[in-house]
């Protein structure tokens, strides 16, 4: 029942809201709310038991084919409803109590609703719900950017809505085909395991089913070359959103590559054709992105574009096909998914104060902010991959695991794309550390922005995402040790 | 009791009310929209709980009480309600373009006229003979003809009259030449003994390829399928509103229940193969057509003309694929779909005709700060619309998702591209409409949106009924089973 | 292919038929092109009327409306003729074709109830 409780809390806030209750509270409570009930869910599974825990079914819709909308986590499901809940709570403490146009209560009620979606999609047992969860948070992000929004927000809020709309479309598709060719009976996640190892489908068509999904999740995780929706959205969005979206919704996919795509289509996941295209995309995401980023002048955009790259990595580690690849992308989508919802939360800061995220702004912000500067530097040195926080461990498992494979009999491209990817480490650093010395460190320039140091509310937020990094950079294997026996489950 | 007295007793009340409008000519007309009103709902509730599907005698091999038959009844009837339901709240518009001293202006015939339709789309649900089925068919289309151009002193109206009359008078022909060739190659007007001489034919499939390609011709035209659905936009747009909702879900799910029962001895004939491409090409074409002509509308009653050219190709491309797939029937997700069709249009249409009622034009910008005007109204707007472009956990996912999987089983991927895509560019124009309602500002001197407490609590069960069909389509799905 | 020979009388029809058509339409213009034309002999034919007003002019609705209501309650009338001939044999198997009957004219009845209270009928205003 807790996890039901995780869906149902922000739903009815999210109603409870729109028929009046005090927004920011609310929101507020709902997302300390989960919090807690997270932990409680952490504090009673088993570490190292295999299979769904905490499993309950809520109603059954169909017989036949067999869909229920039924919960239940594993180690991997677990560490996304953790990160939901963390990023959802600084989400809510990163929203404002007043909006210059458009009603408040909409604001909290769309957050909400991408909240109760997202944690949705991650405690679905049955692959319909799985995909119809993550789908709640469209309509929201749809008006919250074109309405709260800054910058060119119309269109940004258009383009992401149509794009992640036919990526969806794309997945839906590859879902339909999946689901057919493995029975046709069920749509429960378990089963369809199970099906997938006792009676395998053709090495073909599982090919085929898995570019379609790897398309479809593609788009939505702005796999390269379908990501250019992703800088712009989230560079326009406002704070709560981008935090959401980059942080949580993008993680999305990936789970659904990791849950759904690569156990049940081992063969499709291994074939040479598609692998070798998946790594040409992750070293446009890693390479092309990551020049791209360097080129950029504003913090936002920047940001936008930092977070498509970073993906790059966690593909790369999906593409090893070994287990330790595995566990790193794992580890990284959950280091990277907190800080870049802290990066934007303090890009929002910044941009809220100044009306500007262009570097040319800014100057020696470190002596008037002090600990917006601390916070800025962990976020950045976080996505950087420097030891210490939890982004490096993963980043180094991930690299381990891509190369190592070769000695496994993988391809021989992936060693070549592991080196390649080695770059991109250089390239953050280079950016991330230009961003910090060009808004933090020198003098101000021309005309500077001012901007506040972070009040006790804002230190609280980023504390909410920076002790969780600082705690697994240094004890990775409190993390690792919930998802490995997922992992080897799912990937025999 | 027997299935047939419902349609008796729809029709002895339409007959009653006519006659109560034509001789108490100082009663206020809403009074026979809420008396039609609670007699359908009468209606409704005896098909519900009352009637008897084993027992009641088949007239001669007329009439057929199977599921799919009380399934659409249903449908047809719960259209009519909320049918009554609009036409009573777009009175106001309705009699300005109307002479007469007003009270005397054609309200009461107006709110007669959709219970005769409802008696012959029940029929046509029913009717297991080509003779039955053209009668119905013939009644709704005529009575169509009447309300559609209701609106006399409205050039759109008399337009779309004009129109739909005489396109409709062809494609009827081409029907009624189809079914007289059906009749002339196998000797029967009964479809189960069509059928049974059918599925035994030996020898040259031409003719039955001819009348196949005829009646099609025919069928398309009523369920607005490309490239038979020019009629559409026009008519729809001219056509007073709560005739246009009318149209565009109980007008097409009487279209699809013909076609399913006129096909169904074409399929078990050798030429089952034809008419499965033949569904396709169509599903294809209808699909591109009113997807990619809705993008450009600014005008929301033609937006949603063509959004029901484009659910119309959805619909056709779950026949095309012919074959059970993933646990559900081609017939069934059909029925699933009409039923979540009848519930997002409703309510689409009903925000419209309050809208239209209130600012006097159809167009998008009528709509614009409408969350601001109205918040209930946009939110159940927003519904309506996520629903007709298929987001999940709303009601308009289930249709199009099995629609979906029945194209994958039967290995279709041309037109699973083509609906992909489709879908997409739903997302595009149904968003439009949310963008205007939330992200522009209403006029200067908008005038308040005023509408009947019938009209809230319709709106308010509409809503409730696309969220819960989302995630329980349970009520919907007695046919799904192959 | 023995069943087209049942068909050559039709083609034959059909030939005579546009045969006659071309022929009376062919003759016309060749031989009306010889003539002089002027004003008079272009106008309109009314039977040794002069042509004045609107060549379509308006008239009354009650016209269209009579002439309707008259064809509708004829055809009822014309369905009564075979049920009339059928009726004494069939009676006697089945009460249904007396009911049917009633319940068709009793809706026609209602409707021609309709149409008088609504004045369709009404030839003075």
């Amino acid at each position: 029942m807790i996890l039901a409780a995780l869906i149902v809390i922000p739903l009815l806030a999210a109603v409870a809201v729109a028929a009046g209750a005090p927004a920011r509270l609310t929101s507020l409570a709902a997302a300390v709310l989960n919090a807690v009930l997270t932990v409680a869910a952490l504090m009673a599974f088993k570490t190292g038991e295999v299979g769904y825990q905490l499993a309950a079914t809520l109603f059954t819709v169909l017989p036949s084919p067999d869909l229920k909308l039924s919960v239940g986590v594993d180690g991997l499901s677990l560490v996304m409803v953790l990160l939901t809940a963390l990023v959802s709570l600084g989400a809510a403490l990163a929203s404002p109590s007043t909006v210059a146009r458009g009603s408040l209560r909409l604001y909290h009620a769309s957050v909400l609703l991408i909240t109760a979606g997202a944690m949705g999609a991650f405690v679905s047992t049955d692959l319909f719900f799985f995909y119809a969860f993550h789908e709640l948070a469209l309509i929201p992000t749809f008006l919250m950017i074109g309405l709260f929004g800054t910058g060119d927000r119309r269109t940004a809020a258009w383009k992401i809505t149509i794009y992640l709309g036919l990526g969806s479309l794309i997945l839906l598709a590859g879902l339909a085909a999946l689901f057919l060719n493995l029975g046709g009976t069920t749509f429960d996640m378990a089963k369809l395991t199970v099906a997938a190892q006792t009676t395998p489908m053709a090495a073909g068509t599982q090919s085929w089913i898995f570019l379609t999904l790897l398309i479809g999740f593609g788009i939505l995780i702005s796999l390269f070359p379908f990501h250019s929706w992703a800088p712009q959205a989230y560079a326009c969005a406002p704070t709560p959103v981008a935090m959401l979206h980059a942080g949580v919704l993008k993680k999305f996919g990936l789970y659904g590559l990791l849950k759904v795509a690569l156990p049940l289509l081992p063969l499709g996941s291994q074939s040479a054709w598609v692998l070798n295209l998946l790594l040409f995309a992750l070293l446009g995401n890693i390479l092309w992105i990551g020049l791209v980023t360097i080129a950029q002048r504003e913090l936002d955009l920047m940001l936008g574009h930092s977070s498509v790259m970073h993906m790059g990595y966690i593909f790369l580690g999906i593409a090893s096909h070994h287990l330790i690849g595995l566990t790193g992308a794992v580890l990284l989508m959950f280091a990277h998914g907190l800080s870049i919802a802290l990066l934007f939360f303090l890009n929002g800061v910044i941009r809220s104060a100044a009306g500007t995220t262009h570097f040319d702004r800014f100057g020696g912000l470190a002596k008037q902010a002090p600990r917006l500067g601390l916070m800025f530097g962990l976020a950045t040195f976080a996505s950087i991959g420097l030891p210490g926080l939890a982004n490096f461990s993963g980043e180094l498992l991930v690299f381990f695991g891509a190369f190592k494979n070769v000695a496994a009999g993988g391809t021989l491209w992936l060693p070549l794309a592991t080196i390649l990817a080695l770059w991109g480490v250089v390239m953050s650093a280079v950016y991330g550390l230009r961003a910090y010395r060009s808004i933090f460190m020198g003098q101000p320039g021309a005309n500077p922005a001012t901007v506040p140091d972070l009040t006790t509310t804002g230190l609280l937020t980023a504390l909410v995402f920076v002790i969780p990094l600082l705690l697994l950079g240094f004890f990775p294997n409190l993390l690792l040790d919930l998802v490995r026996p997922a992992l080897a489950a799912l990937h025999g | 009791m027997p299935a047939y007295f419902l349609e008796i007793a729809i029709v002895l009340l339409g007959l009653g009310l006519l006659m109560v409008d034509a001789f108490a000519t100082t009663l206020d007309r809403r009074l026979l929209g809420h008396l039609g009103i609670a007699g359908v709902a009468a209606v409704l509730a005896g098909l519900v709980f009352g009637v008897d599907s084993s027992a009641s005698e088949p007239l001669w091999g007329f009439y057929a009480t199977d599921t799919a038959a009380l399934f659409y009844k249903g449908l047809a009837l719960v259209c009519t309600l909320l049918v009554l339901v609009l036409a009573l709240e777009y009175a106001p518009v309705l009699e300005s373009y109307r002479d007469g001293r007003p009270g005397r202006r054609g309200l009461g015939e107006f709110l007669c006229l959709p219970l005769f339709l409802c008696a012959g789309l029940m029929w046509m649900a029913s009717m297991t003979d080509l003779l039955g089925l053209f009668v119905a068919l013939e009644t709704v289309t005529i009575t169509f003809y009447v309300v559609v151009a209701y609106m006399r002193r409205n050039l759109g109206s008399l337009e779309a009259g004009v129109k739909y009359l005489i396109l409709g008078a062809l494609s009827t022909g081409f029907l009624l030449y189809g079914l007289a060739w059906l009749f002339g190659l196998t000797g029967q007007t009964n479809l189960a003994a069509i059928q049974t001489v059918l599925v035994d034919w030996k020898g040259d499939t031409t003719p039955l390829l001819f009348t196949m390609a005829l009646l099609m011709v025919g069928l398309s035209f009523k369920v607005g399928a490309a490239p038979f659905q020019f009629w559409i936009p026009d008519v729809y747009q001219g056509a007073p509103t709560p005739i246009t909702a009318f149209l565009s879900v109980g007008s097409k799910a009487a279209g699809f229940i013909v076609l399913i029962r006129l096909l169904e001895p074409l399929l078990a004939s050798p030429i089952r193969h034809a008419v499965l491409l033949m569904l396709g090409v169509l599903a294809g074409a209808t699909l591109i057509v009113g997807n990619l002509a809705a993008i450009s509308q600014s005008n929301f009653k033609r937006l949603l003309a063509y959004s029901s050219i484009a659910h119309a190709g959805f619909l056709l491309m779950a026949l095309a694929a012919g074959q059970p797939a993933g646990g559900v029937s081609p017939n069934g997700v059909v029925a699933l779909y009409l039923g979540t069709y009848l519930v997002m249009t409703m309510l689409a249409f009903a925000v419209l005709v309050i809208v239209r009622k209130a600012g006097g034009s159809d167009e998008l910008t009528a709509f614009n700060g409408l969350s601001q005007r109205s918040p209930f109204l946009a939110f159940a707007l927003v519904l309506a619309m996520a629903s007709l472009a298929g987001v999940p956990l709303t009601a308009g996912f289930f249709g199009k998702f099995f629609s979906l999987v029945l194209i994958a089983g039967a290995g279709q991927w041309a037109l699973l591209t083509v609906a992909v895509v489709a879908a997409a560019c739903g997302f595009y124009y149904y968003f439009k409409v949310i963008r205007c309602m939330y992200w522009n500002d209403p006029v200067s001197e908008a005038p308040p949106l005023v509408f009947s407490q019938l009209t809230r609590v319709a709106i308010i069960l509409l809503c409730v009924a696309v969220v819960v069909l989302g995630v329980y389509p349970k009520p919907l799905t007695c046919l799904l089973a192959p | 292919m023995a069943e087209i020979d049942n068909y050559h009388a039709v083609l034959l029809q059909l030939l005579l038929v546009i045969g006659l058509a071309a022929t009376m339409l062919g003759l016309s213009v060749l031989v009306g092109r010889a003539g002089r034309r002027n004003a008079i002999k272009d106008s309109a034919y009314e039977c040794g009327m002069l042509p004045i007003g609107d060549s379509q002019p308006r008239f009354s609705v009650k016209f269209y409306l009579v002439a309707m209501l008259f064809v509708l309650f004829d055809i009822e009338v014309v369905f009564m003729y075979p049920w009339a001939v059928v009726f004494r044999d069939l009676v006697a198997q089945n009460a249904m074709v007396f009911w049917g009957m009633l319940s068709f004219v009793g809706i026609l009845t209602v409707a021609y109830v309709y149409a008088l209270k609504k004045g369709a009928l009404r030839w003075d205003n």
